[in-house]
């Protein structure tokens, strides 16, 4: 439908005044909102305590951690976060998955890719021989983790993940069992 | 060997003090802008609610020195130095078709004039020499010499001169890089220089007018005695006129239009790296350096500071000299910094603003300055209060009648009449490439009627 005339609304700019049009006096008044910022901010670095509000929200990352504080102190939940995948174990050990498809389906990165076989073992009829994620591929959606009929894959809250090459940041599937041994006391299944 | 000897010595004072004061300001200035460098990262993160560098420290990544410093990460200190070092091993690239010998000449030739404008600056005003005798041998002769590399009378005509040249760094770069991104940023450059040496040149007569001199010492003197106070309060309105002019001279924002990286990338830089570009990066903090120095010459009262004994004209004693420095030099970081904040306070121009506000605004306004300025000093009743007034009034002057000048139709769309933009009815507007696969003819749709209105 084209735009009928009246249903447009001009406007113009608003004219400056000669305090605006001279600049010097909008200068100076922009200039003390920056001084008033570089002082806010430098009272909270580690010298002379200059200004009270806290302006800085900037993290000394390796150290200070977003998990470190709560969520509603802009914190992480770390129940929620979608980070790195893991396969989880059964109370034998054994990966849990029982290689139905389901995940490698809903993939909208098309990351997971998973190879069934016979399982061995008597309480299902198959288990993945193969079972790789692209973690440079994935989007970090968390619909694998929704997909899971036995919550076998979930997302953990390791997002500090990193590699030589591109082959290494597919993950196998030792590398995922692997995780899950590592975070099992950081996010309980 | 005597009549050699003979021939040399007694070397003038001015001489003496001059190759000492230049070797010690080049070192000073050079490791200057190194802090200079962390100063503009740290208090650029601060104004942007940031923390900015902290983590490099000096140990150089050698376990001995981290053991000894045990993590401690002086504060960030260490990074202009990691900086330079970056740029000394990265790779020194120059593109394919680039003018080779320009190319390499570019950043030497804008750091030279930088450098070669501190030479002016009498630092530390004026000290008097003790004739150096060893072995019976006069060495350095007895007498006054001012603390600069050199005692120049047309001091400031030198500096204006030497600091124009600096652009020609930019402009062959520009033009050597065979980028048209480049050549632009160059050529801005280079409109911006010729536009704001006009009405910094003309600040500077108002200066010299008053003080009735063009040796950079003797205006400092004449600040101090003639009228008795810095030229900043007697004229205000230069100053602000010759203090935005140093900042558009010295590339600086908000007048940094020809480094402007949404439009140009990077600007008569953008085909340089590695110490090329570094040289570059060099000569932007010691332009900045240096027209802070004249401001402060000009407008700050150089080394004076009022009511502080030591500080004044008549003390010549090396002690005296080096605390002149001091306050010099001080005053010089404060510039800067206002700089620095300035550049986190007002955005870029546009850059037909920039030349607005040149040739529609400063050069009238400093123009009316010096005609009012002459007058009274012909009139004969030139004092600090007049000097004021005329200011003022000119201030106010400018602050009336600049919104009443008719606005210029520059940067708004043209319509082009049988366009698409601006289609004429009833006549057909081509919408599609012309080619014989894809053709398609299109009329004007009944509601579109006239010329749609600029802007």
């Amino acid at each position: 439908m084209p735009i009928a005339e009246n249903d447009i609304k001009r406007i113009s700019r608003p004219a400056l005044n000669a305090m605006e049009n001279a600049y010097v006096p909008s200068i100076v008044k922009g200039f003390g909102t920056t001084v008033r910022h570089f002082f806010t901010s430098f009272g909270q670095s580690k010298l002379p305590v200059v200004g009270k509000r806290k302006t800085t929200q900037a993290l000394q990352y390796p150290e200070e951690r977003k998990e470190h504080t709560a969520p509603d102190a802009r914190g992480m939940q770390v129940s929620n976060f979608r980070g790195v995948h893991r396969l989880n174990r059964d109370e034998e050990g054994r990966v849990k998955c029982v290689a139905c498809m389901m995940c490698p389906t809903i993939c909208p990165a098309n990351c997971i890719h998973i190879e069934a076989g016979e399982s061995p073992w008597d309480d299902r009829e198959k288990y993945p021989v193969k079972f790789e994620i692209d973690e440079l591929r994935c989007i970090f959606c968390g619909m694998c983790e929704e997909a899971c009929p036995v919550d076998a894959i979930e997302l953990t809250p390791e997002y500090d993940i990193t590699g030589y090459s591109r082959q290494e940041m597919v993950f196998d599937k030792n590398k995922l069992l692997h995780v899950y041994d590592v975070t099992i006391d950081k996010k309980p299944m | 060997m005597e009549s050699i000897l003979d021939a040399i010595f007694p070397i003038g004072p001015q001489f003496f003090v001059g190759v000492i004061v230049a070797v010690i300001v080049i070192h000073l200035v050079l490791a200057t802008v190194g802090i200079l460098v962390y100063f503009e990262r740290k208090i650029s993160a601060y104004i942007q609610d940031r923390i900015g560098p902290n983590r490099v420290g000096f140990d150089l990544g050698l376990p001995l020195l981290q053991k000894l410093f045990r993590g401690f990460g002086f504060w960030g200190l260490g990074q202009s130095l990691a900086d330079g070092l970056k740029f000394i091993l990265k790779e020194d690239y120059r593109p394919p078709q680039t003018d080779k010998i320009l190319f390499s000449l570019a950043p030497m030739l804008s750091v030279i004039p930088a450098l070669i404008g501190w030479a002016v600056i009498p630092w530390g005003g004026v000290i008097a020499i003790d004739p150096i005798v060893i072995g019976g041998r006069e060495f350095v002769s007895g007498g006054d010499a001012v603390v600069g590399a050199a005692a120049v009378d047309i001091g400031f005509i030198f500096l204006l001169a030497v600091a124009a040249l600096s652009v020609y760094g930019m402009t062959l770069g520009g033009w050597a890089s065979n980028n048209k991104y480049s050549f632009l940023g160059g050529l801005r450059a280079s409109a911006g220089m010729i536009s704001y040496e006009i009405p910094m040149g003309l600040c500077i007569l108002v200066v010299v007018l008053t003080a009735g001199t063009v040796g950079p010492n003797a205006i400092v003197e004449a600040q101090v005695a003639g009228s008795g106070v810095w030229f900043i309060v007697a004229h205000p309105l230069a100053a602000l006129l010759f203090y935005a002019c140093t900042l558009a001279e010295g590339n600086r924002a908000p007048f940094d239009n020809a480094e402007c990286e949404q439009e140009l990338v990077g600007g008569w830089h953008t085909e340089y790296s590695s110490m090329r570009f570094a040289l570059f990066f060099l000569a932007e903090y010691a332009h900045l350096i240096t027209g802070s120095a004249f401001f402060v010459l000009l407008f700050l009262g150089g080394y004076h500071l009022p009511f502080v004994p030591g500080l004044q004209p008549e003390d010549t004693g090396l002690l005296a000299a080096l605390l002149k420095f001091t306050v010099f030099f001080g005053k010089v970081i404060f510039m800067i910094v206002l700089a620095m904040f300035i550049r986190w306070t007002i955005p870029r121009l546009r850059y037909d603003q920039m030349m607005k506000l040149c040739w529609n605004a400063m050069i009238p306004l400093s123009i009316a300055l010096l005609v009012a300025v002459a007058t009274v000093k012909f009139l004969r009743i030139d004092s600090v209060v007049v000097f004021i007034l005329v200011n003022l009034v000119l201030t106010g002057a400018g602050m009336v009648l600049f919104p009443k000048l008719p606005v210029a139709n520059v940067n708004k769309r043209i319509p082009l009449a049988g366009s698409r933009f601006s289609p004429i009815p009833g006549h057909a507007v081509q919408t599609a490439p012309s080619g014989s696969i894809a053709r398609s003819e299109s009329p004007v749709p009944e509601h579109s009627s006239g010329i749609i209105s600029a802007h």
